[in-house]
């Protein structure tokens, strides 16, 4: 490697510690405001917990809390489920249109899903599902699917196909060979999918707004609402624990799938 | 009886052919080679026999039984990969044990059977390992007695030895063939390696651009070669071409060369091998002994092996190899005239 | 039964679609219903002058996407939200992409991997919960205000909240990540030596980054382009908390009509005629796209 001018290579790096900075120091904000006491967020900081408290006896809060996790873990499983059907095809078989379907995986990221949110509100109530948690949950699953599906397939990648022929060389049907050779093979992907899948449900915010119906929504909704009426203290104490949830969440599916994976 | 039947397989993938029109019977209990250079369709054959692809026309059948509509999973076959493909998720015990467990075999029977088998390829103990955690050698063994503890009718190997070193090819040599007789199961391996094929095949199968060119056992292939290509494929071969001329064969230099068979009606071209090691070297003046061939070049230049020499002489502008033992420890000096002699039925008759 | 060679590809044929079928069935059918059918409807509906539900009646019009170009005032927010694309692209990619190249070429070994995981993670979570933590920066009397006049004493009140840059700053801070993310990937594939090549040849600094190392990472800065052009056009959350009365664009427009005007149709018209025009500029890249792969 050139060796670079002394200078240029620590100005880069404060450089890189400056966006650092810029990225966290909002919501170091606002997990210090969190613990203030001051209703009105005067500084300096009176360290004190009593907004945490006022959470827990938030009904309102507290229920969307466990709407938010409720849709989240059913996203999880079924959106685990049929992406990872989905990703086993890919890998397994050769068929016409295989690129076709592969790219219309895509529209639920790439459409913004202001679009998409309202489509499906409009869809629903046409057909008679209306809002609720269970049209919240048929969103959450379109959205985390392809999330889901490329996870497992770049798994898949280097998964030995020899393997599966291997399990039926000694007698194993498709089925068996998938369900006690591949699957465990790749469990790393499908634990990092479905991590990924928990975080996109549990953050997902605009198909949530639309869905939600009155009474019944999930956290990030409620946290809007409240910020749009006039700030309740509650909602730092709520957001830095729903940020905090959901950066664990992800650090350990980092973990998961690079050291799981490929080690 | 578990006897192997390929009749006029073929196997076209797009214009490619994989294979054409071949036909080949693997008798019960033996140990059969197919080699051929990369391309010439042997795996594709392995395959196919396996179950993992299916034939474009011709038939396939195990123990008489017709294969068309039998997916691998019910051909009761053994197959050992070239990677060995050993599922690193399991323990070697429970990779050997998976065939017989997808089978319902009852614990206590699996159990028994696995500890036999580790017992056949001597690697008893070690039954609690990861794949990761065995040698090459010791992997491959597992990837055997995995393949051989269903008790298949058929043991396919691809390419057994090519992923190991020198010293344990040769130990896995004497360990297939002492394993396979015990076992005495119908074995079909695939190969480039002649060396492979020739020590532990009982017959030889060769392939060429899909389509079988010779058959026999190893001894019967090797001296016997009918094309140049299998002249030279398996061995170093010299090729001469000459004319038929009173029953014998003329060179182009005017040499006469005889072979034990009839070589054809007088005028016709022909074409003849006449392997390296046939040869006698000898630095005199011609004087062929009784009814040998014999031929005068000139050594171009040697190369030393240790216990043996290659000579390369140049006749005529051409190349030849001689194959020479290291018995007398001393090399004939480049541009020395020479004498090439070797007996009559060592001038092979071979297609062009 | 014992099939002929031809019978039996026929046959593997089917089975194999079969299994297709019933692996990629269930994830397919969820997307129709949940994704491709409502973007249908809701393409229908915005032809209709009502909601056809209940007892209302509805008839096939074009009044809605006439609507757009009749009012000025569609247009004018339809040019506001391109134009707030097109800045927060801008310094997504200005701030962005030297971060990316810091971290791609002077960074090596497990710090590299530590550092790209910080700048993906806040990405990957809640967006609503960190547009929210900008409220508390930005206020009068936050943190921003309290940190300058600590700074420089005396600048007195340094209210941001509800104006323009600060709705360019939250974008910004939500989104920036994803131009480093493409920016690196595409600079982490420059081999160095092509690099060491151009300055041996003679290139300064500053050539070597205008002509070789940005036409070569040209598509992942599309690439990052387009991820954060589409999403913030039809951006309503961040314009509402951060802009309040400034941050009317067409996003918060068109959810206007699906949750307080009810006019759906009208909401249907004016999101495909967003995505209308996000497709052209999209098919006016695609050939620059094409040229630099």
């Amino acid at each position: 490697m050139t060796r670079r001018p002394r200078g240029l290579v620590r100005i880069g790096r404060l450089y890189m510690a400056g966006v650092l900075l810029f990225l966290y120091v909002p919501i170091f904000v606002m997990a210090a405001m969190s613990f203030n006491a001051s209703r009105l967020y005067r500084l300096p900081i009176d360290w004190s917990v009593t907004w945490y408290v006022a959470l827990a006896g938030n009904e309102k809060l507290i229920d969307a809390a466990l709407n938010s996790v409720w849709v989240a873990l059913v996203t999880t499983v079924l959106a685990t489920v049929l992406g990872t059907a989905a990703a086993l095809a890919f890998f397994r078989y050769s068929f016409p249109g295989k690129r076709v379907m592969q790219l219309l995986l895509f529209p639920p990221i790439a459409i913004p899903w202001l679009i998409i949110g309202t489509a499906m509100l409009v869809f629903f109530f046409w057909i008679g599902v209306g809002r609720g948690l269970h049209a919240i949950v048929l969103g959450h699953v379109a959205l985390a699917l392809p999330y889901v599906v490329v996870v497992v397939s770049a798994r898949l990648r280097s998964f030995d196909p020899n393997l599966e022929d291997a399990a039926r060389s000694l007698g194993a049907t498709p089925w068996q060979a998938t369900r006690r050779v591949t699957l465990p093979s790749i469990a790393p992907g499908l634990v990092a999918a479905g991590l990924f899948a928990f975080a996109v449900s549990f953050d997902q915010f605009v198909i949530s707004y639309f869905l939600s119906a009155p009474g019944v929504t999930t956290l990030p909704v409620e946290i809007y609402t409240a910020i749009r009426k006039g700030f309740t203290p509650e909602i730092n104490a709520a957001s830095t624990i729903v940020i905090a949830v959901s950066m664990t969440l992800l650090m350990v599916v980092a973990r998961f799938y690079r050291f799981g994976g490929e080690r | 009886m578990a006897e192997v039947t390929v009749q006029g397989v073929s196997r076209y993938f797009g214009p490619t052919v994989a294979l054409e029109d071949v036909s080949i019977r693997f008798a019960d209990g033996g140990f059969y080679g197919l080699l051929g250079p990369s391309g010439s369709g042997k795996t594709t054959l392995l395959r196919l026999i396996a179950g993992f692809d299916f034939a474009d026309t011709g038939h396939i059948a195990i123990a008489g039984e017709a294969m068309e509509d039998r997916p691998v999973e019910k051909r009761e076959i053994g197959m050992v990969f070239q990677n060995y493909a050993l599922f690193p998720n399991m323990s070697v015990f429970d990779n050997v044990a998976f065939g017989l467990s997808v089978r319902g075999v009852a614990r206590g029977e699996l159990r028994r059977r696995v500890g036999e088998a580790l017992e056949l390829v001597q690697l008893t103990g070690l039954d609690r390992r990861r794949p990761q955690q065995l040698s090459g050698g010791q992997r491959q063994r597992v990837a055997l007695a995995r393949a051989l503890v269903t008790r298949p009718r058929v043991l396919l190997l691809d390419e057994p030895l090519s992923a190991l070193d020198k010293a344990l090819r040769s130990e896995m040599q004497i360990e297939l063939k002492r394993i396979q007789r015990d076992v005495a199961i119908t074995t079909i391996f695939v190969t480039h390696d002649q060396e492979e094929a020739l020590t532990l095949s009982d017959r030889i199968g060769i392939l060429k651009d899909g389509r079988l060119v010779q058959e026999g056992a190893p001894h019967e292939v090797y001296e016997r070669p009918e094309t140049v290509f299998t002249a030279r494929f398996l061995g170093d071969a010299n090729i001469l071409s000459g004319r038929v001329r009173d029953g014998g064969i003329e060179l182009a230099d005017g040499t006469r060369v005889t072979s034990e068979r009839s070589p054809g009606a007088d005028g016709s071209a022909v074409t003849c091998a006449v392997r390296a090691e046939k040869i006698l070297l000898q630095a005199d003046e011609p004087g062929a002994a009784g009814d040998a061939n014999a031929l005068s070049a000139r050594v171009q230049r040697h190369i030393f092996a240790g216990n043996s020499l290659t000579y390369l002489i140049d006749w005529g502008g051409e190349t030849l190899k001689v194959f020479v033992q290291n018995r007398s420890g001393e090399v004939i000096p480049e541009g020395t005239s020479v004498c090439l002699s070797w007996a009559p039925r060592d001038t092979v008759l071979v297609a062009p | 039964m014992r099939l002929t060679a031809q019978a039996g590809r026929v046959k593997r044929g089917r089975d194999r679609l079969a299994a297709v079928a019933a692996l990629t069935g269930p994830a397919y059918l969820w997307l129709a219903l949940t994704v491709f059918l409502p973007l249908s409807a809701m393409f229908y509906f915005s032809f209709l002058s009502d909601v056809p539900f209940g007892k209302r009646v509805a008839e096939l019009t074009l009044e809605n996407y006439a609507a757009f170009f009749q009012e000025s005032f569609y247009r004018t927010l339809m040019l506001r939200s391109f134009r707030l694309g097109a800045e927060v692209t801008f310094y997504c990619f200005l701030f962005g992409f030297p971060c990316a190249y810091v971290l791609a070429k002077t960074i090596k070994g497990r710090w590299r991997e530590a550092l790209f995981l910080l700048i993906i993670l806040p990405f990957w979570s809640n967006a609503l919960v960190r547009v929210f933590s900008w409220t508390m920066v930005l206020r009068g009397n936050g943190v921003l205000e309290t940190f300058v006049n600590w700074l420089v004493p005396g600048v007195g009140s340094l209210n941001l909240m509800f104006t323009y840059p600060a709705i360019v700053l939250g974008l910004v801070h939500s989104y920036i990540p994803y131009m480093i993310l493409t920016c690196y990937l595409s600079l982490e594939a420059i081999d160095d030596s092509l690099i060491e090549a151009a300055r041996s040849l003679g290139a300064r600094r500053h050539a070597v980054l205008w002509r070789l190392v940005l036409p070569l990472s040209f598509p992942g800065i599309l690439a990052g382009a387009i991820l954060i052009f589409v999403p913030v056009v039809g951006s309503f959350m961040e314009p509402r908390i951060l802009g309040g009365r400034a941050g009317t664009f067409i996003g918060t427009i068109i959810e206007d009509q699906f949750t307080a005007v009810f006019n759906w149709p009208l909401g249907a018209a004016l999101s495909f005629l967003m995505l209308g025009f996000v497709l052209l500029i999209l098919l006016f890249v695609a050939p620059l796209a094409r040229r630099a792969a």
